[in-house]
């Protein structure tokens, strides 16, 4: 393979990587004071509906053993 | 090379991935022939476009790097600060499966949250019934070290896939007795090993990512390629899909130490993040879409905001040194889970940074991890040839 056909190639390359940097550098960007309080805000909302968090009663989960129950 | 250069590459360290291959490597120089008067032009004008690209290649990624610092103007952790703390959490194992031969590599939750598909090294793939334990199907693979395995959303069927190059779907059917294998469908065909599969919004399509260092969109009925996506050096190694709402992406992770945000219609790469120092075994989206967490083998697990576009946490302490394999969210986001290689699951506050908890039950590395789809419990699939239900 001769150098020409080896620097072309090269040349393809670093052209795609090019192009994909150009797309990358165009892109919108929002400051993290503001994106971070979005994340904030989703956990909150979304808290008492998450059971891992809030914790659900044992009857209502099926993977918690339900308490035995006592015959009089 | 061949695709199994490094699969003997058995060096027992922390990291033992044997069929991992390392980054592509640079253009290698040639001898040069003789050139004539119109090559050796040739010659000097590639050069010179050549270091023309380069230096705008230099240039753009200095202001991208630019761009993204101009924002970080907070943590997220500060932002976090007025955020009550979590309490104690108590988590233990509620149903250990047992039935697997061998190492437990991939799981899926079934929309149902009570099935879960489960896929092994020993070639077996196995649907269960979470809540009893019992098994409902099982299928023997033509290959070893299934590491892929998916749920269909109707839960009709599964998808697997690993050292045979492909992704298979298996109709799941009502009748016990009926052959599974029988009704198997070639779907995707990589050149390299299968490392994840997911369906899309549908049983229709199939994501897939491989270690030939991509990922490919693929219809499910005719086989189709619908569409690729190239842009990791090395093997990719997991994939998740942006949930339904926030629109048409994924995100992959590979050997490369890349995550990459892709438009599934265009095949273009929107967003790309290198922060990890090693390779990215687990990518997970945030409920609401607006950013994903990466677990690698570098011990840390990391948030990567969307649309900021950067690193905004990093989830590790000193005391943990070993690689991380899976990680998911808890229904709100708030909790982060990730199984790591020296046997336990570390439990993550997401906006604060600390580790909340660290559960033990497993005998060997923790290889696969899902919360179920209603958030009431996750699963974990380990070495040890079990997989845990923890709630």
């Amino acid at each position: 393979m001769s150098s020409v056909k080896a620097n072309s190639n090269s040349v393809v390359q670093t052209q795609k990587l090019v192009d994909q940097l150009r797309v990358e550098a165009g892109m919108e960007r929002i400051k993290i004071s503001l994106t971070a309080a979005d994340l904030v805000h989703y956990c909150q909302e979304h808290r008492r509906s998450d059971p891992l968090i809030t914790g659900i009663a044992a009857s209502s989960n099926p993977f918690k053993d339900k308490k035995t129950c006592v015959l009089l | 090379k061949t695709s199994f250069n490094c699969i003997f590459n058995v060096s027992f360290s922390l990291r033992f991935k044997p069929f991992r291959r390392r980054p592509l490597p640079a253009q290698r120089k040639y001898m040069r022939s003789p050139l004539t008067p119109e090559m050796a032009t040739q010659e000097v004008q590639l050069n010179e476009t050549l270091a023309h690209l380069k230096t705008e290649s230099e240039t753009l990624k200095s202001k991208l790097e630019e761009e993204r610092a101009k924002l970080h103007d907070v943590e997220l952790h500060q932002v976090a600060e007025k955020v009550e703390g979590l309490g104690q959490f108590v988590m233990k194992t509620r149903r250990t499966l047992k039935g697997h031969g061998n190492k437990v590599l991939c799981m899926d939750w079934c929309k149902d949250k009570r099935r879960i598909v489960s896929s092994s090294q020993d070639g077996k793939v196995i649907v269960w019934d979470a809540f009893t334990t019992n098994k409902e199907h099982a299928v023997t693979m033509p290959c070893t070290w299934v590491m892929a395995c998916a749920y269909a959303p109707s839960g009709c069927a599964v998808a697997c896939g690993g050292l045979d190059n492909k992704c298979s779907v298996y109709p799941l059917s009502l009748d016990k007795n009926e052959n599974l294998a029988a009704k198997k469908k070639s779907v995707a065909m990589h050149t390299n090993y299968l490392s994840a599969c997911s369906f899309t919004n549908s049983d229709m399509q199939i994501l897939t990512s491989s270690g030939d260092g991509t990922c490919a969109l693929w219809d499910v009925e005719s086989g189709q390629l619908l569409q690729s996506f190239h842009g990791h050096a090395a093997d990719v190694l997991c994939l998740d899909l942006a949930p339904s709402e926030t629109g048409n992406t994924f995100v992959s992770g590979g050997c490369d130490k890349k995550a990459n945000v892709w438009d599934m219609r265009s095949g273009q790469c929107i967003q790309s993040f290198e922060t990890h120092e090693s390779d990215i075994n687990s990518v997970r989206y945030y409920p609401s879409g607006d950013a994903f967490a990466s677990g690698s083998d570098d011990a840390t697990c990391r948030l990567y905001d969307l649309r900021a576009d950067r690193e905004v946490a990093i989830y590790s302490k000193e005391s943990i040194i070993f690689g991380v394999s899976s990680v998911d969210f808890s229904l709100s986001g708030r909790l982060l889970f990730g199984g790591y290689n020296d046997y336990t699951i570390n439990v993550w506050d997401v906006l604060k940074g600390t580790r909340v908890s660290i559960l033990f039950g497993h005998e060997n590395r923790v290889s696969t991890l899902r919360v179920s789809p209603d958030g009431t419990a996750f699963c974990t699939g380990s070495w040890d040839h079990t997989l845990r239900i923890w709630a």
